[in-house]
């Protein structure tokens, strides 16, 4: 197998996994802060969508796809996030009594 | 089949799946919206119903997940340079870690219900029971298409790549919606 890619696959896969052991602790560590819960859920949902677009980009090979594939997955990531914040802010103002 | 030059840009796979990996990334999006929505409702009931998940156990999940894409795209890569043996290897062992994960969510899941945490046990516990769930199908779904995988790889007749770059198409939407799943079930608290 080509070197260069085995060691970039290996690179992206590394970084994905670091990322996803720091997650481990952004709840908690995030709380215990005292910050606010949009601060926690913008978080959570910023990271995720981060890795995400590195798996869609680097193991889906969209970053050799044609421009409109590269756009299209682009636009659904940024719209989940629009969505899941818009979501969380819109449940806050409309709390369950 | 040989490399690609760097400068060829190409669709992985066939254009229809990445229209069913689009169409499905819009569906767990209503999803995943309608989960956060609620939550933000109550976010009492959820954090109380969320000390029923060991964050430990869903970062394992997801690790283990992680480790199925790369072996899978290191498939792909030895496939397009005509190294089906290293090819097959990489597919089988993408199926080790699928099993690894089915294994550890059906674990998680006989835990969690004879601790009383079942599907209609509070909200929290339907939207856990339904995402994990319905991710659940699409990793089954996703040992059939490593099986075409396995099967174009270990084929006397001249396999398609194509086909190859599919199922593994397949097998990462799989691991980026966990990833969601992940972060809003385990880690958003």
């Amino acid at each position: 197998m080509n070197s260069g890619a085995e060691k970039r696959l290996m690179l992206v896969w590394l970084a994905l996994s670091a990322i996803t052991l720091a997650q481990l602790g952004i709840g908690s560590v995030g709380a215990q802060a005292g910050l606010a819960p949009a601060a926690i859920a913008a978080s959570a949902i910023g990271i995720a969508l981060i890795k995400v677009r590195i798996i869609i980009r680097e193991f889906m090979e969209v970053r050799h796809a044609p421009v409109l594939l590269c756009r299209l997955t682009d636009l659904w990531v940024v719209l989940t996030g629009v969505m899941l914040l818009g979501g969380h802010l819109a449940g806050t103002a409309f709390p369950k009594r | 089949m040989n490399g690609r030059p760097e400068a060829v840009r190409f669709v992985p796979g066939q254009p229809d799946m990445w229209a069913f990996v689009l169409f499905e990334g819009f569906v767990f999006t209503a999803y995943f919206t309608a989960y956060v929505f609620s939550r933000a409702r109550s976010p009492g009931l959820f954090l109380q119903s969320q000390a029923h998940l060991d964050l430990r156990v869903g970062v394992f999940n997801t690790l283990v997940l992680l480790a199925s894409s790369w072996s899978v795209a290191r498939c792909v890569q030895a496939a397009r340079e005509g190294g089906y043996r290293a090819a097959t290897r990489n597919a089988f062992l993408t199926m080790s870690f699928g099993f690894g994960f089915l294994v550890s969510k059906l674990r998680e899941w006989v835990v969690a219900i004879e601790h009383g945490f079942t599907f209609t046990a509070d909200e929290f516990s339907s939207f856990y029971y339904f995402l994990t769930g319905i991710h659940f199908l699409h990793l089954l779904i996703g040992f059939v298409a490593l099986a075409v995988a396995v099967h174009q790889l270990r084929s006397p007749a001249p396999h398609s790549q194509e086909i190859v770059e599919t199922c593994a198409t397949y097998w990462h939407t799989i691991d980026f919606l966990w990833v969601l799943i992940f972060a809003l079930l385990y880690v958003m608290r």
